[in-house]
């Protein structure tokens, strides 16, 4: 069996060319055949075969419905018939809908929200949690456990403590301290901040054991030298451990934003986008233009509304990694 | 970071006096003893009540009646326990078929995942195919399209396949085999596959060991903890998914207990209910209690990984 | 055409599909011989919403039973089935629905007149008592070419559901529910006061069911919510009656405080909430005491039923709807008469024919189903009360607690839904209600005509 299998050839040995008389049909198969049969020698064949699987996945479920989804974005389906080209009317539908901007407010006021509380907040934990001397797991294990949870259930566990009446569970717990019984979901002001702070709750963990992560990777030697600079506690966070966690902070920040941007379960479990579509966000609205029509969805505007999204979250990326470049680079 | 520096380093252990923010002459100064400790208890007393309190809450809901957990939710007990709940979550709401639903599901994604994940990644990183670049490319390409927002094509794909014909809803290849189109896995993968040493496969070679030998003897029992964490983390991904299986699986008997719970909502006695939430989290959280150090690792490299 | 005629078309084309059918692997395995040679169909029905109690089950397995020996030649698949508006288009996009399914008045024409129903005209016309259903309910079976595409199987017209308990607790008569609004107001705050339930719930989940109340409320006062028909229709949500029923129900929310502290019910939340003795009054189907049995185990002495409380004028009157049962469009013909079989076995017999009224009777009560629940007649009143006298031994519903409704309703008028759009409308109206629950400076007036230009988008875009 050929060595060539584990390292890239580096060099192609090829085949003298046949001097034959043969007719030109058989002149181009046959170095074509040899070509073939060069590279099945060289362990093509399981190459292939090893990349089929994950191949014939990616094609069938991922750039497939990539190429899809934008073809279908200038198309009327309706899975009865078959579709139609109908160039830029559905975005402009989607322009037009007067949801499309309350859906935008709505899902940048949860993102918002998301980066305020969510972001700060597992730093601070987590910088705490590193500096734990005994039963550092504990501690992980208690903030990651939230993660586990279905989401699923979690919103509907939460669902239930949010019940407005003055027997509900957190309006119970208000009633200790003395403040009276909040309306939680059902008030258009607090909705959106009732989810955020569940969403909250649901994945801070994660970030956590990120954040710590990356702070037991920053080199000791770093805080040595800064404490022989006489630096105290503070300077030594503002001055060694943010910097060298600066990548990893850049990266949770934009990832926080593209994911809350999606968000989906909250709205949809909690109050199916209301009160007054208070809660409206745009993967919600993607949703109801594809499946919250009991004769038939608008298929061409929930992937027009999709690409736009994409389309967005791309271009904030892109400007975003640029901007942050420089921070990360100095 | 790879997988064997991360693990070098946890190897010093979390017991030892940490050299990090706070040295060990920072320890000493009262000031810090104290007002660090306090915050520490602080932050455990937080924890707990936080992290550990709703579940608790719900584990006592669970074995509550209904008209208690109604009008004193914060009281344990008031009057006695009601077990029948549980009993009704098993053949009422008939739980257990559910139960089964999402472990069959969770099994199918972590097998199809791994098959996935580890050929392709084994193909990419040992076998390096002249494409192999531009394979890369595409894959890191769909990792930075949100996935949740190719939902309504990978939606009418299944309904109607385009070469195949029939119908793929209600069945769960429509979920397994979208879940296995993931890039993330291949890409963890094959950074950890890159990590490992090539003096390694030189000798398998000369041993004259072909690339299935080399990946099913050589490669794959040095990834265990590479394994391990895509599979923990294909399981968990699986039992927590709502939005796609709700829109494939549309038969109420082949559907996992996320989307079924809030389908019965209306149906369900609320301590039934509750009870019904409780065995669906407990997989999960019984299986991270005993793979604590899997779930962390894995999350921490993942981290690693978008750093 | 007769039954007989009927079967024997049947047969000779189950005949012919045999032969096909060895010819070819069926896919679909909708037709298979059986050890007699005898071509067996197989039909799959909706039967009750998922979550429903066993014996509720029970009784529907036993009814299946029943059909199936009674007409060998059919095997019947009973599935789980809940019109939702959201998970119902997905199924049908999908072709998962039952053979036999159910939809509301409200979509019925629609989806026939886009294809998607299949057509049971010849088979309906075959049933015996197809000319005396009512005109106006038969109507919504019909799409525009006259082509039968569902057999209408329930009629229910909105009504007041009340808990006797707390009337009582709260010191109202339980036996004399109020009949004008402002009686409904003083009672929800008199409820709410002394009780600490919610005196009146109203339905405001982001599901459609929010604006069908509206609708309803605005019905009752006089109002419409559309003006024409078809693709002329024209949205008038901002009328005056309107803006009066969510001012008063801005007034029961902010200033008498009698409606509770939750906003979001949907139809079986607030079923369901009842059944738990949280709710006073509210306002839903005339049928909703079934689902209550079947589903929560209700206490049948709270249950009390009366007809909405209507002003005087000419145009007020009680919202209609229906429940249709239609095919699904990819079945074989065969299976299409079969599925007509079966519609009329479990759905129209107990309504002609007394054997059968009686046997259905029985069956459920076998397993404690609510037997009577006040219906609105399909066909004539002379047929529902004859209906009723043959199941009369067996009635197990508090009927003497449903006396208002059921003495009144036949005075009032019942109309139908909106005719255009019905369930886009509903939901262009979702987030009116919910405004008016859930913020203290609403304005009625103003939400209205902000919703008005979005309804008259959904009429046109005629889905």
């Amino acid at each position: 069996m050929s060595t060539a299998n584990l390292t890239k050839p580096k060099v192609r040995q090829r085949e003298p060319a046949p001097a034959t008389r043969a007719s030109p049909v058989a002149a181009r198969s046959a170095p074509f055949r040899r070509a073939l049969l060069t590279w099945a020698r060289r362990g093509g064949i399981s190459r292939l075969l090893f990349l089929l699987p994950m191949l014939v996945v990616f094609a069938a479920f991922s750039w497939y419905p990539i190429v899809r989804l934008v073809l279908m974005s200038f198309q009327h389906t309706n899975l009865v018939q078959a579709p139609t080209w109908v160039g830029l009317q559905n975005f402009s539908e989607v322009l037009h809908d007067p949801l499309f901007p309350i859906a935008v407010r709505n899902t940048a006021e949860f993102a918002g929200l998301a980066l305020i509380f969510g972001y700060p907040v597992p730093l601070v934990v987590a910088v705490l949690i590193s500096e734990v001397r005994k039963r550092r797991r504990l501690y992980s294990a208690l903030a990651y456990l939230p993660v586990v949870i279905p989401p699923v259930v979690a919103v509907l566990l939460w669902k239930f403590f949010y019940d407005a009446g003055p027997t509900g569970v957190f309006n119970t717990m208000l009633h200790w301290v003395g403040i009276g019984p909040q309306p939680w979901i059902q008030s258009e002001q607090a909705a959106m901040p009732s989810l955020v702070l569940e969403s909250t709750w649901a994945n801070a963990g994660g970030t956590v054991i990120i954040y710590l992560a990356a702070l037991l990777g920053v080199n000791s030697e770093l805080y040595e030298a800064a404490s022989a600079d006489g630096a105290g506690l503070w300077k030594k966070i503002w001055h060694v451990t943010l910097p060298q966690m600066r990548t990893i902070l850049l990266v949770t920040m934009i990832l926080q934003i593209i994911g809350t941007a999606q968000v989906f379960l909250e709205p949809y479990l909690f109050t199916s986008g209301g009160p007054d579509n208070a809660t409206m966000t745009v993967l919600l609205l993607i949703y109801n233009y594809a499946f919250g029509n009991s004769l038939g969805g608008s298929y061409g505007e929930a992937a027009a509304l999709s690409l736009m999204l994409v389309a967005f979250l791309a271009v904030f990326s892109l400007i975003y990694l640029r901007a942050t470049r420089s921070w990360s680079r100095s | 970071m790879s997988a064997l520096q991360f693990r070098s380093k946890r190897a010093r252990g979390p017991q030892e006096t940490p050299r990090g923010i706070v040295s060990r002459a920072d320890w000493n100064r009262r000031s810090v003893k104290y007002g660090l400790g306090t915050a520490h208890g602080a932050l455990l007393v937080l924890l707990v009540v936080c992290g550990l309190g709703p579940i608790l809450w719900l584990a006592k809901a669970a074995i509550t009646p209904t008209q208690d957990t109604l009008v004193q939710p914060m009281s344990v007990f008031p009057h006695g326990l009601a077990w029948s709940n549980v009993s009704d979550a098993w053949t009422q709401v008939d739980i257990g078929l559910y139960l089964w639903n999402t472990i069959v599901i969770a099994l199918g994604a972590l097998i199809f995942q791994i098959i996935i994940a580890s050929t392709g990644a084994f193909a990419l990183s040992v076998l390096r195919p002249k494409w192999g670049r531009l394979i890369t490319a595409a894959l890191l390409t769909t990792l930075f399209v949100p996935s949740v927002v190719l939902l309504v094509p990978l939606y009418i794909e299944i309904v109607h396949p385009p070469l195949i014909g029939g119908t793929y809803v209600d069945s769960y290849w429509a979920i397994w085999l979208p879940e296995a189109a993931s890039a993330f896995n291949v890409v963890l993968m094959k950074r950890f596959f890159d990590n490992l040493p090539r003096e390694l496969f030189e000798a398998a070679r000369v041993d004259g060991c072909g690339p299935v030998r080399l990946f099913l003897s050589i490669v794959l029992p040095m990834s265990k903890p590479i394994l391990g964490v895509v599979s923990i983390f294909a399981v968990l991904g699986s039992w927590k998914d709502f939005l796609w299986p709700l829109l494939v699986l549309t038969d109420a008997s082949k559907q996992p207990l996320s989307v079924r719970l809030p389908t019965i909502q209306g149906q369900t006695e609320l301590g039934v209910f509750l009870a019904a939430m409780l065995i669906a989290c407990l997989v999960p959280i019984i299986g991270f209690l005993l793979l604590q150090r899997w779930f962390l690792r894995g999350t921490g490299l993942s981290g690693a990984i978008k750093g | 055409m007769t039954f007989k005629t009927r079967a024997s078309t049947s047969t000779r084309m189950g005949g012919a599909l045999i032969a096909g059918a060895s010819l070819v692997a069926v896919a679909a395995g909708s037709i298979s011989t059986a050890a007699a040679g005898v071509p067996v169909v197989k039909i799959s029905v909706a039967s009750l919403i998922p979550g429903s109690t066993a014996a509720a089950t029970a009784a529907f397995n036993s009814q299946v039973k029943q059909f199936e020996n009674a007409n060998p030649g059919i095997e019947v698949t009973s599935v789980q089935y809940q019109w939702l508006g959201s998970t119902f288009a997905a199924k049908l996009a999908a072709g998962t629905l039952p053979t036999v399914f159910t939809v509301p008045f409200t979509d019925g024409r629609s989806l026939g007149e886009n294809g998607q129903l299949a057509d049971l005209t010849v088979y309906a016309k075959a049933l015996p008592y197809f000319n005396k259903f009512n005109p106006a309910v038969i109507a919504e079976g019909i799409d525009a070419k006259g082509q039968v595409i569902a057999i209408p199987t329930a009629s229910y017209a909105q009504a007041l559901t009340y808990n006797r308990h707390l009337f009582s607790e709260a010191g109202l008569n339980p036996d004399d529910p109020p009949t004008t609004w402002a009686q409904l107001e003083a009672d929800a705050k008199q409820i709410s006061d002394k009780t600490g339930m919610a005196g009146y719930a109203e339905m405001g989940a982001n599901d459609n069911t929010a604006g069908w109340i509206l609708t309803t409320l605005d019905y009752a006062l006089g109002g419409r919510m559309e003006s024409g028909i078809g693709a002329s229709a024209k949205a008038t949500f901002d009328n005056p009656e309107a803006v009066q029923a969510l001012d008063m129900l801005k007034k029961m929310r902010w200033t008498d405080d009698s409606m509770g502290s939750d906003f979001d019910w949907g139809w079986s939340d607030i079923n369901q909430a009842f059944a738990a003795g949280q709710v006073g009054m509210f306002i839903s189907g005339s049928d909703v005491y079934t689902n209550m049995v079947q589903s929560y185990n209700i206490n049948p002495s709270i249950y009390g039923l009366a007809p909405i409380p209507l002003v005087n004028a000419p145009t007020a009157g009680v919202l209609g709807g229906g429940t249709l049962a239609a095919v699904s469009v990819k079945s074989t013909p065969a299976q299409v008469a079969a599925a007509v079989k079966w519609i009329d076995f479990y759905y129209m017999q107990p309504l002609v024919n007394e054997q059968q009224a009686v046997r259905n009777a029985k069956t459920l009560a076998a397993n404690k189903q609510p037997i009577g629940t006040p219906e609105v007649p399909i066909f004539n009143q002379a047929q529902q009360n004859l209906s009723n006298s043959w199941i009369k031994p067996y009635i197990n519903v508090p009927l003497n607690q449903m006396a208002p409704f059921t003495t009144a309703i036949f005075k009032d008028k019942i109309i139908p839904e909106p005719e255009a759009a019905t369930q886009a409308v509903y939901g262009d109206l979702d987030s009116v209600v919910e405004a008016v629950l859930t913020n203290p400076n609403a304005n009625p007036s103003a939400l209205l005509a902000a919703a008005n230009p979005v309804g008259q988008k959904s009429i046109e875009s005629g889905s």
